[in-house]
């Protein structure tokens, strides 16, 4: 009956952003989802739950207030209930802070957990450093790019996936996991999923309920827009369209 | 003095890493460390090729995993107090440059795709790709040290120079580790490796089946090129092996001719296409992102599309 924590972040959908004026970035018609990766956290927390015979899936996130919408949306992934560290001053936040308040909460809120998931990276700033940065604050075992998973007898088992192939690995409970996309398929929640979610605790600590100054270290000196775009020219799929797409590419010198 | 560290697991990231590292160490007026595990060559190597000082890693019992030289190399950095620490990014790298960074309670830039030292700031001033490649990130660090990772490949392998000296030392070894191998598996060598292919066809989730990818390996030979594929096609689907991958979660390659079929241009593949010289699409949603971020694009069904184009390339 495993408790196990899955740590998730609602962040910027990427496929909304702009490129604004003078190569700035453009929030303004974004909509925000939880990060691709953190799916797979949380699926496979509730996975394990489920067919460990019981336990509980707690979700822990850091944000500003408004992600309460991101609260909601994991609930209705599976989890029983959240704890949630909103605070204006949560905006913006650089991996090593959102693991030193990640810390403090499963410190101090989580009494008893088996595993930590987390995704492989976030799907905004995609640093890869959460997990295991919070696994050493925490002091605990950490396993990365871990592709299949199952806890047995107090330990836990796992394919973590490297550049050379497949490392089998062994580690004891409690443990933290980063997991990568192909582990499992999450859920789609349906309209009852999401009516329940409604209903789960969730506690909210605002950033003077948690002992910690948060400092980071890093500086964004700029955040501008990259420029992938190109000339862009369309051609229709008929005998004219096709022999300009050849011709072209004959001309760049591209086709010897 | 100051110093730079880079921190390989083989010869080949070593010496990649020490020439990323000796182009910024001079300015710094730091030395250069390697850290390389004492099985993965020679010292005199290092040195030849740019290291003031090599540090070897002993060699670990058969189930401790890579990671099981954190203490080891905790200790050495919080003994003699580093500016920069380099580590490749990849899967032990990145997770190990994580940990550290949590251990010395400093700042750590994963990905980094431009690194440079200021003069006049005296910072080491970073940049990477952030919101699926949409972004660039522009970073220094108040604290030192900074651990930056660097993708394999950013940096030319540092040459031997003549009349190089420096001096050579074996760290401990490391305590037995609470994460265990129990079994390795290699990875068998299916794919070619496509970051040095010269044209390379795309396939993405436009193709119907896995047997329509036919169609795109007939287009690649007739460009004389590689297959590649989007994330789903070789993450959800399994249509294609993983290290086909192109994007910012898989690899980035720079072909002079990248054609996309089916491909729909989400940001994070489209950021692994961004060193091609030319870029092409086939996609029947006139709307699709890709059209803005190719070159030449075909508004059309890839499977009328595709014969069309190879009937025409034997004219």
């Amino acid at each position: 009956m495993p408790n196990v924590v899955a740590c998730f972040k609602w962040v910027v959908d990427e496929a909304y952003i702009r490129r604004g004026a003078g190569g700035t970035l453009d929030f303004s018609s974004v909509d925000y989802k939880i990060g691709e990766y953190d799916r797979n956290a949380i699926e496979e927390a509730v996975r394990l739950r489920d067919s460990g015979g019981g336990g509980s899936v707690i979700g822990v996130t850091v944000g500003v207030p408004e992600s309460a919408k991101g609260v909601k949306d994991g609930l209705s992934r599976g989890m029983d209930q959240a704890f949630f560290a909103a605070d204006a001053a949560f905006r913006d936040l650089e991996p090593s802070q959102t693991a030193a308040i990640l810390a403090e909460i499963i410190r101090t809120r989580i009494p008893q957990y088996d595993l930590i998931t987390c995704g492989e990276g976030s799907s905004d700033l995609y640093t890869q450093q959460v997990g295991p940065r919070l696994a050493e604050l925490l002091g605990i075992p950490c396993v990365c790019f871990v592709q299949k998973l199952s806890l047995e007898g107090g330990k836990l088992r796992a394919e973590r996936r490297v550049e050379d192939g497949v490392e089998v690995v062994e580690a004891p409970l409690p443990s933290l996991v980063t997991v990568l996309p192909d582990i499992n398929t999450p859920r789609i929640p349906g309209v009852k999923d999401t009516l329940m979610a409604g209903k789960k605790p969730v506690t909210n600590l605002k950033k003077e309920e948690l002992a910690g100054s948060f400092e980071g270290v890093l500086k964004t000196e700029a955040m501008t827009a990259s420029s992938m775009e190109r000339t862009g020219e369309k051609l229709a799929a008929d005998a004219a369209g096709i022999a300009r797409f050849v011709d072209s590419l004959r001309k760049s010198g591209v086709i010897r | 003095m100051a110093g730079v560290w880079i921190i390989g697991e083989t010869r080949e990231q070593a010496l990649e890493l020490q020439g990323g590292g000796r182009s910024l160490a001079p300015d710094m007026g730091a030395a250069l460390t390697a850290i390389v595990r004492k099985e993965a060559g020679l010292p005199d190597e290092y040195i030849s090729c740019g290291a003031d000082e090599v540090l070897l890693l002993p060699a670990l019992q058969p189930d401790q995993p890579f990671g099981a030289f954190l203490p080891v190399i905790e200790q050495e950095a919080k003994t003699v107090s580093p500016d920069l620490i380099l580590f490749m990014a990849t899967a032990r790298g990145k997770e190990m440059a994580a940990r550290l960074a949590a251990r010395l309670n400093c700042g750590l830039c994963s990905s980094c795709t431009a690194l440079a030292f200021d003069k006049g700031s005296g910072a080491v001033v970073m940049e990477r790709m952030a919101y699926g490649g949409a972004a660039i990130q522009k970073l220094t660090s108040s604290a030192r040290p900074v651990i930056v990772t660097v993708p394999p490949r950013s940096f030319e392998p540092a040459r031997p120079m003549d009349g190089r000296q420096g001096k050579v030392r074996e760290l401990p070894s490391p305590p037995p580790s609470t994460v265990r191998i129990i079994e390795r598996k290699p990875k068998e060598k299916v794919a070619k490796d496509i970051t040095e292919a010269r044209v390379i066809v795309c396939a993405g989730r436009g193709f119907d089946k896995k047997e329509d990818l036919a169609l795109a390996r007939e287009l690649a030979d007739a460009l004389v090129g590689e297959l590649g594929a989007t994330r789903p096609l070789t993450e959800e689907v399994h249509w294609l092996p993983e290290d086909l991958c192109i994007g910012l979660s898989g690899v980035q390659v720079k072909p002079e001719l990248y054609v996309g079929l089916g491909v729909s241009g989400q940001v994070q593949h489209m950021t692994g296409v961004r060193g091609a010289k030319v870029v092409c699409a086939v996609n029947r949603d006139e709307n699709a992102p890709i059209f803005p971020l190719c070159d030449f694009g075909i508004v059309g069904n890839l499977y009328d599309v595709v014969p069309k184009i190879i009937e025409e390339l034997k004219k």
